[in-house]
């Protein structure tokens, strides 16, 4: 038994938004421009992304809504219809509501009749997580059909207001994000039937770190605090104290790209990937960062990645979280070129609280 | 020696040690004081405790490279000879860890009347690794040299500045952390040609990976009892 990834959509809510226009969508906090804006788009890259919120911080989309989209668009691209799918499983690191989860209101919102429902619940690797339980589902021989979907609407997070409540100054921590996340979302349908062009699923696998790392990337915490948001007498006080600003710590970044290679590392030991026969690498992350020393030390070990061998639309479409690899494979699928046969290694290394995701896809012949 | 690994069982000794690393790095993050210093509570005793627990087994490296060295045979001589060149660049460092001590506040005699026997991890991998040291042809201690490489570029790169944060010393204390980043190209070339010459064969390799392995478990212990001696 196999399964198979035989349609791909995605939803980018309006216009492409560029590095000059972001701020006065996002809004100026205090009134003044921010000093750490140029630095680190700098760093990471980026060009342009989408926010489904604008200028007047209207929401535009609701996190669901989009989450809709993408789905109806992978749909529109495939052999099926609603009443074929029989199962939902939803990502996003923050819904529209606390509660319920993500997926029921995903599955009102596209009015999908009883299916079975998983949501999961992360930041970058949630999407993954959500894939290999449907994967698994339909492995199981459960489901022959099943949508996995996962969003992002991470822009009413940075909206300027958040971070005045939250007091005078503001940190490098709290706005390295800023600069970073944006709005979109992606989904892929999976069937245990090969249809023509689809992508075989040959495995999925992660590896979680977080009992060896302290919290890089969280929303719920104030610096040096260890209360919860949900601690504070009101949710007002959490909010002042700073509590609900979505943080990157960012003395800790680097060891994401280390515990990347680690996973790598320990896929070829297990036989499950050769690097030489991977013809296509799909990383959420900017690329850049990986220009480093370590990967001077895995060409050396043998197990480099050739740089023509990676495509991202990251610099493009922005950093959508858990979104992005499903964005990112939908992309590829739709513009690049690729045969029958050929190998796709997709990584999704999350810094919330390390844990790392890897897939490998192969082309499916034409028929 | 070539500058680059050029033999396949060598590109799978790296793999393996690199593996070793993150692991290692893994082990450290569960160190408490460690722990401690990560989230910022970390005081000035504690940066003195700590030197005075490494000072023993910076004392003790410069030792057991030297033996290392002569531990190999004419066979070895161009492993010999790049050997006694680490030793000779490293063997007194203890003397710049001595006056960061000093700088942070501490004094010197007690540095001095501190003994190896305080701290049972520094107790054991000296133990250890004098033993490899003392066998014919020790290729598995590059197993060793990749950890401690290792460890010293990330004292230089997080912990030094890590440590200036939390206690508020300025980088006059933090010198022999510091001192060992500056040196990571060249360390880093020279350990790949020593795994280029003597990581052969399975049994060669599997050694080198042991021995990483051991000195990593023995490091993160010696670094566990900082707090209890």
């Amino acid at each position: 038994m196999s399964v198979y990834i035989s349609s791909t959509g995605h939803f980018l809510p309006g216009p492409a938004v560029s590095n000059d226009e972001m701020e006065s969508v996002l809004g100026f906090v205090h009134g003044k421009p921010s000093r750490l804006r140029r630095r680190i788009l700098q760093s990471n890259g980026i060009q342009s992304r989408h926010y489904a919120i604008d200028a007047q911080h209207r929401t535009l989309f609701s996190n669901s809504q989009m989450a809709a989209k993408a789905a109806e668009d992978c749909l529109a691209n495939s052999f099926i219809g609603k009443p074929q799918l029989t199962m939902l499983s939803a990502a996003t690191s923050q819904g529209d509501l606390v509660l319920p989860g993500f997926g029921s209101m995903v599955q009102a919102e596209l009015q999908l009749a009883d299916v079975e429902l998983h949501t999961c619940h992360g930041i970058c690797s949630s999407s993954m997580m959500a894939l290999k339980a449907a994967y698994t589902a339909l492995l199981a021989g459960e489901h022959s059909t099943a949508m996995v979907v996962a969003s992002e609407l991470t822009s009413r997070l940075f909206k300027a207001r958040r971070y005045e409540v939250a007091g005078a100054e503001l940190d490098f921590n709290a706005e390295f994000l800023r600069w970073m996340l944006s709005d979109g979302a992606g989904a892929l349908l999976l069937e245990s039937r090969p249809r023509a062009g689809s992508f075989r699923i040959d495995w999925i696998r992660s590896f979680s770190h977080a009992d060896a790392y302290p919290v890089c990337m969280s929303v719920g915490q104030a610096p040096n605090e260890n209360r919860s948001w949900q601690d504070y007498p009101s949710y007002a006080e959490a909010e002042t104290a700073g509590a609900l600003l979505l943080r990157q710590d960012v003395r800790v970044l680097d060891a994401i790209v280390k515990l990347g290679v680690d996973g790598y590392l320990r896929l070829i030991a297990q036989g499950l990937i050769q690097p030489d026969e991977i013809d296509h690498v799909l990383c959420h992350y900017s690329s850049h960062y990986f220009k480093s020393k370590i990967f001077d030390m895995m060409q050396q070990a043998g197990v480099g990645l050739a740089e023509d061998k990676w495509y991202s639309n990251l610099y493009h479409r922005g950093n959508t979280g858990c979104a992005s690899i499903f964005i990112m494979l939908d992309e590829f699928r739709r513009t690049q070129s690729y045969q029958p046969g050929d190998t796709i290694l997709c990584m999704v290394p999350e810094s919330g609280r390390f844990n790392t995701a890897y897939m490998q896809l192969t082309v499916m012949d034409a028929y | 020696m070539s500058e680059q690994i050029t033999t396949e069982m060598a590109q799978q000794g790296l793999q393996a040690l690199m593996r070793v690393w993150f692991d290692f790095e893994r082990q450290l993050g569960r160190v408490p004081l460690l722990q401690r210093l990560q989230r910022g509570q970390f005081s000035i005793d504690d940066y003195q405790k700590l030197l005075l627990h490494w000072r023993q087994q910076v004392i003790e490296g410069s030792r057991w490279i030297s033996r290392c060295a002569s531990s190999f045979d004419r066979h070895y001589s161009d492993v010999r000879s790049a050997i006694i060149g680490h030793a000779r660049d490293e063997h007194r460092d203890y003397e710049m860890l001595e006056q960061d001590f000093v700088a942070a506040g501490g004094e010197l005699v007690v540095m001095h009347a501190a003994s190896r026997a305080n701290n049972i991890g520094s107790e054991a991998l000296h133990g250890f690794i004098m033993y490899r040291a003392s066998q014919p042809n020790p290729v598995d201690l590059v197993g060793a040299m990749w950890i401690i490489e290792g460890l010293g570029q990330k004292m230089a790169s997080s912990w030094a500045g890590q440590i200036e944060q939390a206690t508020g010393c300025d980088s006059s204390c933090t010198r022999f952390m510091r001192y060992h980043g500056s040196q990571d190209e060249h360390h880093m070339q020279e350990l790949y040609q020593l795994l280029d010459r003597v990581c052969n064969n399975a049994e060669q390799l599997a050694a080198i990976v042991r021995t990483a392995k051991v000195v990593a478990r023995l490091y993160c212990l010696q670094l566990e009892e900082v707090e209890h001696g």
